[in-house]
């Protein structure tokens, strides 16, 4: 239906605040079917705000969502998990007295597919994180940092998304299980088509990872480029890189 | 890097090491005591030093150091982490567990024969049917307290309604128990989604609050619609339940004149009996489906983290007033059952410390536990009757016992919660797996 450039996602002019703290001042992204884009930027630039703008809440004040062609700005944030978005939330929060099985069944509660599609997706998810599958009894509360950030992309992927929204995947965790993280992120673009938007502070590890970065400063892109291109540019090392957190 | 137990940093276990730890105690309390208790000095009668020996408190006083350390490692190791090795004998864990699994059925069957053992004991039989009333009301407000995590200190509010609805539609109408009891259930259910509205934003403390003003609202109103509840004076004259249109009474076309077997009133209190633990199960079989459904594991889920289910794609709004509106439904049925038990219902049945009374019942047995709640009931209805004679001084022992298994056993009575996804097909495909991953 669609053609083929108008990429999966794009957001025109989005504006959003908390009260009168105006948190997104106009923001543009793009991003393509099959692609990794990373958003890096500093505290409170606004990186979060619109991944949780992007699920409706809060409420984009002005601009567009734009969802393979369909304005998706106003619809409720529960059915825009039904439009295969997937989103793995800031801090992770799993849901700590419930079992990994539990929370991964949770993910595919809300999408309604067959018990086939369910199974082949809970095997997809044991295969990219063979730990949540030998933790499957456990509660979720009682699993390590980075086996929660697992189970959360877990239970995000459980809804077999088209597009999978990543905030700080790699917050708080040591340097080797974030790697892991993210290599488990580069097999699933790569293998499955997944289109990712990772939102990330550690900007090496993440722009490397991407095929397209944002930065965003004070609510609006500042600059924008391939991964690559944007690791070289001296503004992103000043700011970003050294001196900053090291992948 | 995070190994599935560290056991670093464990002391040695064993009974060697155990019966080591006993004898340094020991060793040390000999020490100790040898001069403390072993001799006993004192000033004789012209002021010289006298002193004797007591070595056999001694002996008696080490002896007490030596077991009581083997209790307490002993017990130190039971509750200890898991993983941690047990030296509590095989015989006891297996009793323990075996108790576990079969206190459920066992509790059931009991219940199920009370008032064959108890026919005569009109007392117990009262006592059972307060008890069950009790523990129906707390499975109720499991559903709201102990899965959906939504606090209600006005449940009492529903049995109002439920009970009302059939105090007034029988004297009225002249409908009967049976046709009442389901539009009792319905009508609480629709106040529960009434309260659930306006609370849809409230969580923990501010929810309580709201939720108890609305338990007063409704007692209130009450009290205050003379017309129609006849306010202060209640509703008197509720037709007592029929055997499906069969009174039970000492009428010619009564139950017992119909069977032929002499009349007595204790059928109707075993008829009751019977009725209020049917629906108490009715509310038990309906949780521990629920739970199994998506709804019930969105309720657990909106318990543990809202934000994290709104991006789940649960539409939080639905899941809260349904798990209101389950609720309220059997704080309705049990409302429509205390009323025709009475046959005279009035506001002050009706007050906040219900409320409290089965939100202690249910947080005292460990939320969102059946088991538990029921257990807890019993203890605490059952509790009453059994400190009656202490008038004064059970109150004083209840808020003891209740800050006592809060320290004990912050959970409740039973604070284990049984998963209810499993896998299927465990073990079919994973050596391949374990093969990736160790990165």
């Amino acid at each position: 239906m669609t053609a083929a450039p108008s990429p999966l996602l794009a957001i025109r002019g989005l504006r959003a605040a908390y009260g009168k703290i105006e948190a997104l001042k106009g923001v543009d992204v793009e991003i393509n079917a099959g692609e990794i884009v990373a958003l890096i930027g500093a505290n409170g630039a606004g990186k979060s705000t619109l991944m949780m703008t992007i699920f409706g809440k809060p409420r984009a004040r002005a601009g567009q969502i734009l969802y393979e062609g369909r304005d998706i700005t106003d619809v409720p944030t529960h059915e825009i998990a039904h439009l295969r978005i997937a989103q793995s939330p800031e801090g992770r929060r799993v849901f700590p007295r419930m079992s990994v099985a539990e929370n991964l069944q949770m993910g595919a509660d809300a999408t309604g597919c067959t018990e086939a599609e369910r199974e082949g997706t809970l095997q997809r998810v044991f295969t990219l994180f063979p730990r949540l599958k030998e933790r499957y009894a456990q509660r979720g509360g009682t699993l390590s940092g980075g086996e929660q950030q697992m189970l959360a992309i877990g239970r995000a992927l459980m809804s077999r998304p088209r597009l999978l929204l990543l905030d700080e995947p790699s917050l708080g965790l040591a340097p080797l299980i974030a790697r892991q993280i993210f290599d488990a992120i580069r097999t699933l673009n790569r293998q499955d088509g997944l289109t990712v938007l990772i939102v990330e502070q550690n900007a090496n590890h993440a722009l490397k990872l991407a095929h397209r970065g944002y930065v965003m400063v004070n609510g609006l892109i500042t600059l924008a480029g391939t991964g690559a291109e944007l690791l070289q540019r001296p503004e992103i090392r000043a700011a970003y890189l050294e001196g900053g957190r090291h992948g | 890097m995070t190994a599935p137990s560290t056991n670093t940093a464990k002391p040695a276990t064993g009974i060697p090491a155990l019966l080591k730890t006993a004898f340094i105690n020991a060793l040390i309390a000999l020490v100790l005591f040898s001069l403390m208790i072993g001799i006993r000095t004192e000033a004789g009668s012209s002021g010289q030093l006298t002193y004797w020996t007591r070595f056999g408190d001694l002996a008696s006083i080490v002896a007490a150091v030596f077991g009581g350390s083997i209790v307490i490692e002993l017990l130190r190791q039971w509750i200890g982490p898991t993983g941690a090795e047990k030296l509590v004998p095989p015989a006891v864990q297996s009793g323990i567990s075996f108790i576990g699994r079969y206190l459920a059925p066992a509790l059931l069957i009991f219940t199920l024969l009370v008032p064959v053992i108890f026919y005569n004991q009109r007392y117990i039989l009262d006592l059972a049917i307060l008890v069950l009333t009790y523990v129906m009301l707390g499975w109720g407000l499991n559903v709201v307290v102990g899965l959906a995590g939504l606090l209600d200190l006005g449940y009492v509010a529903f049995y109002a309604v439920g009970a009302y609805s059939y105090g007034l539609l029988a004297t009225n109408f002249g409908w009967s128990f049976w046709i009442c009891l389901p539009l009792a259930g319905i009508l609480a259910a629709f106040w529960g989604v009434l309260l659930g509205f306006p609370v849809l934003r409230l969580r923990g403390d501010y929810l309580a609050i709201v939720t108890l003003a609305f338990g007063e609202i409704i007692r209130l109103v009450i009290i205050n619609w003379q017309d129609l509840t006849g306010g202060p004076n209640g509703v008197s004259g509720i037709p007592r339940p029929t055997f499906f249109g069969i009174p039970l009474d000492n009428s010619d076309d009564g139950l017992a004149a119909r069977l032929g077997i002499e009349y007595s009133p204790t059928h109707r209190i075993v008829f009751l009996f019977y009725l209020i633990l049917a629906l108490a199960l009715l509310t038990n079989w309906a949780t521990i489906r629920l739970r199994r459904l998506p709804i019930g594991r969105a309720w657990e889920a909106l318990r543990e983290d809202e934000v994290a289910c709104r991006a789940l794609g649960i539409n939080t709004t639905t899941t809260k007033l349904t798990a209101f509106a389950t609720g309220a439904m059997f704080g309705g049925f049990a409302g429509a059952f205390f009323a025709t038990r009475q046959g005279f219902i009035s506001p002050e049945s009706f007050t906040f410390q219900e409320s409290a009374l089965v939100l202690a019942i249910v947080v005292l047995g460990g939320m969102g536990s059946q088991l538990g709640v029921a257990l807890s009931a019993l203890a605490m209805i059952g509790g009453f009757e059994l400190f009656r004679g202490l008038e004064g001084y059970r109150m004083l022992v209840f808020g003891m016992a209740m800050v006592l298994i809060m320290i004990w056993r912050p959970r409740g009575l039973i604070g284990h919660r049984a998963p209810t996804v499993y896998l299927t097909k465990a073990k079919a495909i994973s050596s391949d797996l374990v093969k990736e991953g160790h990165g």
